[in-house]
């Protein structure tokens, strides 16, 4: 509180307006795709290149197939825009994504934007309206490609992504990239929250020839504000239930009969009061909840309301003229909204939330130290049959000794606290970065390559292939916490999904030793021997995959040894590897 | 009387969002709005209930039931008893096991049960969403007739139903808390509507009919209650009945009137997305107790006036939001360690060539202590999931137990040994019938049922017995009995009438054990020189010998010839 906007988005007073000046100025450009200007800032003669988007109130450029118009987003140009566990990709508004393709050729190419990377100029992408949503693509498209790393200045711009959208943003650290002005009625920020309808055409054709200038009073529609207000609050209520943690059953059920908006806000919000002071949130659950709630009818009547969730749409340059111009603190409090009781709670709920996670992540902090020492124990354990010459994998399997009993005990103990990690992240119980922290990776990597192959052990010992069919086929009977934690470091290191599968090299031999008995050695057997060979190859080589496996009882040296030389394309390299 | 809870996680009461929710989409309106569309059609049903199926979209049905525009509104509050109903008693429950139904309510269902049948078998065959809906009495019988079709889909459902009443007084004595089947119901109810409460006591029921009945009604479902001033879902059935009953009191000198759920319903919608009420202050100190107290304000009732117990509501929230799916994930692989665990100590037992249940019962390790604890985790853990099955109406807690009745076997035929060592240890007698705890019992008739279905796995090839655990968990308390009576057979004082006894326990015992063996249901570890059993079999012996009647049986010679020595080993190829 008591910081002027500009400190608190960390950009100058000044160049927010001239931003948002640009921002309306290409909305109303259709002709051209977008506007570059550069901007100098007064105090320390450095300046800043601003490309602001145009806009279009053209329904089809808002909605596409009804309800809501949503797409899978193309996870070959955003592929951080994913979830790390089982949520799928991220959705986002397939009109807006229509509409950066059709820019980003153009976008590429400009060169002012060339200039600007080559002289490290801080850029920002800007839009007003329908333009936000191309600013906030566009932004996405250079993190994702790490050529720089701009700004995004949205002013009443309608939501455009999920919740895995806003999800992999703040996993990503991107967040803090991204400011949204809302005004506090505008319609158009809360209009993706309920589904397609004709009170939507009615709002879009309306703004159109509004901006069009063809007619400079259009008569405004009314009687919108119910239904589309209505619905949007079916989305923050909903959302609130999980924020509560709503226990009732009935909840999934009402949930599959009614249509609930797949969009969610991203970003930093900062709500305009509409006297000149505003109040900025991080929190993207209470962002929602404040979205509907701070619109909601209070002792002014609909007509007014509904008016002015028109007018406030145009008025963000008078208001940010307020707030920029003479550089006084903007006194930010939620008071300033006017929030009745209901909205209060469902904040303190989302900052509930909010704590939830934290609580739980230091909580993964004690367990953290569990894990270690549990890994230690089974790192012994490893090397001790390895002085047995009899590798750990081996050793697990024959289940004689004592400590192949205490390192299955291990294996559960650790099974226990990852599977309970995995359901929390599927539930959004840990914050949003969980995924991308370092010492959880690397944790975790070591915990995938040292245990796994004792479940793959434990799985082969008992025959349960004859059960659940092999140990690796995609769903089947490998322990999702082990796809997940691959996940992450595949993720981090850019590669594809299913490239980092060292711990799986036991279960592929043993599952091909089982089909080689069972088919022969027919065409798709032999490929599957020379991945194996070269997948131990490369796996030893970049020491992912111990030595261990090729000692000289181990049940990957007797299997190769037994394949008939025809069948052994690297058989020349391995041989070096086992020492003969 | 608030104690501050300083290092409680606040919790919050979400019956005002999801009364939005509801409010604010179309489910509600759209189950609506086809109620005086039947009334205004052709009576079809020479009944006083009426009703039609329509398709508003390829992929959806909804189903209604309205009272018949010449038909009186209400029914006869003498109508108001509960009827045994044993067709319906698949509901039932432990608690609750024979279900009775409100009287008005079941002549109506018995006397439409031809059609409902018909309706039945073309709803069965439909997919997409299912919507039956009912206004008043035909609010009762879309239940029924909902409880009747979930009854007939089983488990492999094509559609997704949804049951939503308007205003429907309450039809039965079953609850429905723990089954899966309650969260398929929805009940709108206004306060201006004296119906719902026709049949409790302070309703408009006759003074005559007995109290004692008229409470023993439960709701069940989530009550979307609503006033003038907004709405909020429950689905606390105390709570419900608390509030039906206020509302009730406050109806009944009122005129009956009829309340109009679409009137009801579009001013609830404008509510919505208008501020409630300012209250003082900003945050509320305690979310859930606070919360409720806002949200029954908003439908009317005073909390602090009817003595609404928030207390015990926290508490049961609380139980509930310890259970996630992350401590389910925990508590599983728990279960399976400490099973571990013990298979891990019947494995270092057999090494030392002694059984289990010998070495637990002579405290041969030192890690027996934590195999105390460890059982009685799992015992918690199985007592815990039988209780659950109970609480549910018959079908559903069958087929929830058909998900884990093997582990439960393997947890019953590994502990229960365990059980029964204690017990001869402490000086018990006759297990079976004084020592056994109940479930033991129930995990046991549970299986003796499914072993009874034909299925798909029968007993394995017998080279796997040697991995096996006795089939009958109740073997070494057979084996204790044995011998207890071999010692009174060998005792001098014993009376020629106990002998005789005695002589018939051994033979019946060793008939026992052949068929045992010859099944492959025994563990090979009962034949380890230092067993019980082997003592038993010594003991037995020495008296065969002594008695020099050269008795013999498929088991004497079994164990005279060795023959044990193979069992179990694998056969020759």
């Amino acid at each position: 509180m008591g910081e002027t906007v500009g400190n608190l988005i960390g950009l100058n007073d000044e160049v927010i307006h001239s931003v948002a000046t640009l921002a309306v100025e290409a909305h109303n450009s259709p002709s051209k795709q977008f506007l570059v200007k550069k901007i100098k800032i007064r105090h320390d003669l450095s300046s800043v290149v601003v490309l602001a988007f145009s806009g279009s109130m053209l329904p089809e450029d808002w909605f596409g197939q009804p309800p809501f118009g949503e797409t899978e987003i193309d996870t070959g140009k955003f592929p951080s825009l994913t979830s790390l566990n089982d949520g799928g990709d991220a959705v986002v508004n397939g009109s807006f994504l229509r509409r950066f393709n059709d820019v980003l050729d153009k976008l590429s190419h400009a060169k002012e934007l060339k200039a600007a990377i080559e002289k490290k100029k801080q850029v920002v992408f800007a839009g007003y309206s329908s333009g936000g949503p191309i600013a906030i693509l566009a932004t996405l498209y250079f993190l994702e490609n790490q050529t720089l790393s701009p700004r995004c200045l949205t002013f009443g711009s309608p939501l455009v992504g999920d919740r895995i959208f806003g999800h992999a943003l703040r996993r990503e650290g991107w967040s803090d990239y991204f400011t949204h002005f809302v005004m506090k009625y505008d319609i158009i920020p809360r209009i993706m929250l309920s589904p397609s309808s004709t009170e939507h055409k009615q709002i879009l054709n309306y703004f159109k020839s509004k901006f069009d200038k063809k007619n400079i009073n259009p008569a405004p529609p009314s009687g919108f504000y119910l239904t589309v207000m209505g619905k949007a609050s079916s989305v923050a209520s909903y959302e609130a239930c999980h924020l509560m943690g709503c226990r009732n059953p009935s909840l999934d059920i009402i949930k599959s009969f009614i249509e609930l908006s797949p969009y969610r806000p991203s970003g930093t919000y900062i709500f305009c009061t509409g006297n000149g002071n505003l109040v900025v949130v991080k929190n993207p659950n209470a962002v929602l909840q404040i979205l509907i709630h701070c619109a909601e009818l209070g002792e002014s009547n609909t007509a007014e309301v509904e008016k002015r969730s028109l007018d406030e749409h145009s008025a963000y340059l008078s208001e940010l003229k307020k707030i920029c111009s003479d550089g006084s603190p903007a006194t930010a409090t939620l008071n300033d909204l006017g929030l009745s009781p209901q909205a209060m709670r469902c904040l303190q709920a989302a900052e509930e939330f909010e704590n939830r996670r934290l609580r739980n992540l230091e909580n993964i902090g004690k367990y953290m130290k569990k894990i270690e020492v549990e890994l230690k124990e089974l790192r012994k354990y490893k090397e001790n049959a390895q002085i047995r010459r009899v590798g750990y994998y081996d050793s697990f399997k024959l289940q004689n000794e004592n400590d192949d009993f205490r390192a299955n005990v291990s294996r559960l103990e650790l099974a226990g606290i990852w599977d309970e990690i995995k359901e929390m992240l599927k539930e959004f119980e840990l914050p949003d970065d969980f995924e991308k922290k370092r010492e959880i990776i690397d944790l975790g990597t070591e915990y995938r390559r040292l245990v796994e192959p004792l479940d793959i052990a434990n799985f082969y010992r008992h025959s349960k292939d004859k059960e659940t069919g092999a140990y690796v086929i995609g769903g089947g009977p490998r322990p999702k916490r082990y796809r997940f934690i691959q996940r992450w470091l595949e993720h981090r290191e850019k590669k594809p999904f299913g490239s980092r599968s060292e711990s799986l090299f036991w279960a592929d031999v043993e599952q091909l030793g089982i089909d080689i008995k069972k088919k022969g050695y027919l065409q798709e057997i032999k490929e599957r021997i020379q991945q194996v060979e070269r997948n131990l190859i490369a796996w030893i080589g970049d020491r992912s995959l111990d030595d261990d496996v090729l000692l000289e009882n181990s049940t990957f040296v007797k299997w190769w040894r037994d394949l008939p030389p025809q069948h052994k394309p690297e058989s020349d390299r391995i041989k070096k590897l086992i020492g003969e | 009387m608030k104690r501050r809870r300083m290092n409680q996680v606040p919790l919050f009461s979400s019956a005002g969002e999801l009364a939005n929710m509801l409010v604010t989409s179309n489910l509600i309106e759209a189950a609506w709005a086809k109620i005086p569309e039947l009334q205004r059609g052709q009576s079809a049903l020479p009944s006083s209930v009426q009703t039609m199926v329509d398709h508003p979209t390829p992929n959806s049905t909804i189903v209604v039931f309205a009272p018949s525009p010449d038909s009186t509104q209400y029914p006869h509050p003498q109508g108001g008893d509960l009827v045994p109903y044993p067709d319906f008693d698949f509901l039932g429950t432990k608690e609750c096991p024979s279900v009775s139904i409100n009287r008005a309510a079941l002549t109506l269902f018995e006397s439409l049960k031809n059609h409902l049948s018909g309706l039945k078998t073309e709803l069965n065959k439909k997919e997409g969403q299912l919507i039956i809906t009912g206004h008043s009495l035909g609010g009762s019988i879309a239940s029924l007739f909902t409880l009747y079709l979930l009854n007939s889909m089983g488990k492999e459902r094509k559609c997704r139903p949804i049951c939503i009443t308007f205003g429907s007084p309450l039809i039965g004595n079953f609850g429905l808390q723990h089954s899966h089947w309650n969260s398929f119901f929805l009940h709108l109810v206004s306060d201006k509507d004296p119906l719902p409460t026709l049949f409790l006591p302070s309703g408009r029921s006759a003074p005559t009919s007995s109290h004692s009945q008229a409470t023993a009604y439960k709701p069940f479902g989530t009550y979307l209650l609503c006033s003038e001033l907004g709405c909020a879902c429950f689905d606390d059935p105390d709570l419900i009945l608390k509030v039906l009953t206020v509302a009730a009191s406050e109806v009944a000198g009122g005129l009956l009137q009829v309340v109009d759920y679409g009137e009801v319903l579009r001013n609830l919608k404008n509510r919505a997305i208008c501020k409630g009420p300012q209250l003082a202050g900003e945050r509320f100190a305690y979310p859930f107790s606070d919360g409720i107290v806002m949200e029954l304000k908003t439908i009317g009732i005073d909390a602090a006036k009817h003595n609404i117990d928030t207390t015990r509501m926290e508490a049961e929230a609380r139980t509930l939001a310890k259970k996630t799916k992350a401590s389910d994930a925990k508590e599983l692989n728990d279960i399976k360690k400490y099973m571990v665990m013990l298979e891990w100590y019947k494995k270092k037992s057999n090494e030392a060539n002694k059984c289990y249940y010998d070495c637990f019962k002579n405290g041969d390790f030192q890690r027996d202590v934590r195999i105390e604890e460890f059982m009685g985790q799992l015992t918690t853990y199985w007592e815990d999931m039988v209780a659950q099955a109970e609480r549910k109406p018959q079908e559903e807690g069958a087929s929830f137990r058909t998900a884990w009745f093997q582990s439960a076997t393997t947890f019953r035929r590994m502990v229960e040994p365990l059980d029964i060592a204690i017990f001869y240890r402490d000086g018990g007698r006759d297990y079976i019938n004084n020592g056994r705890s109940p479930l033991y019992k129930l995990l046991e008739k549970l299986y003796e049922e499914a072993a009874k279905k034909p299925t798909r796995e029968g007993p394995d090839s017998k080279n796997k017995v040697s991995v096996l655990l006795t089939d009958d968990s109740c073997f070494w308390a057979h084996v204790e009995d044995a011998i207890l009576s071999c010692q009174s057979l060998n005792h001098a004082n014993s009376t020629p009438e106990q002998r005789e006894s005695s002589w018939k326990n051994m033979v019946e015992f060793g008939e026992y054990v052949t068929k045992q063996i010859e099944n492959f249901s025994v563990s090979p570890e009962i034949f380890l020189e230092q067993s019980s059993f082997m003592k038993w079999w010594r003991m037995y012996e020495a008296s065969i010998d002594a008695s020099g009647n050269f008795y013999t049986s498929p088991l004497v010679n079994f164990m005279k010839s060795h023959k044990y020595d193979d069992y179990g080993l694998p056969e020759e190829a």
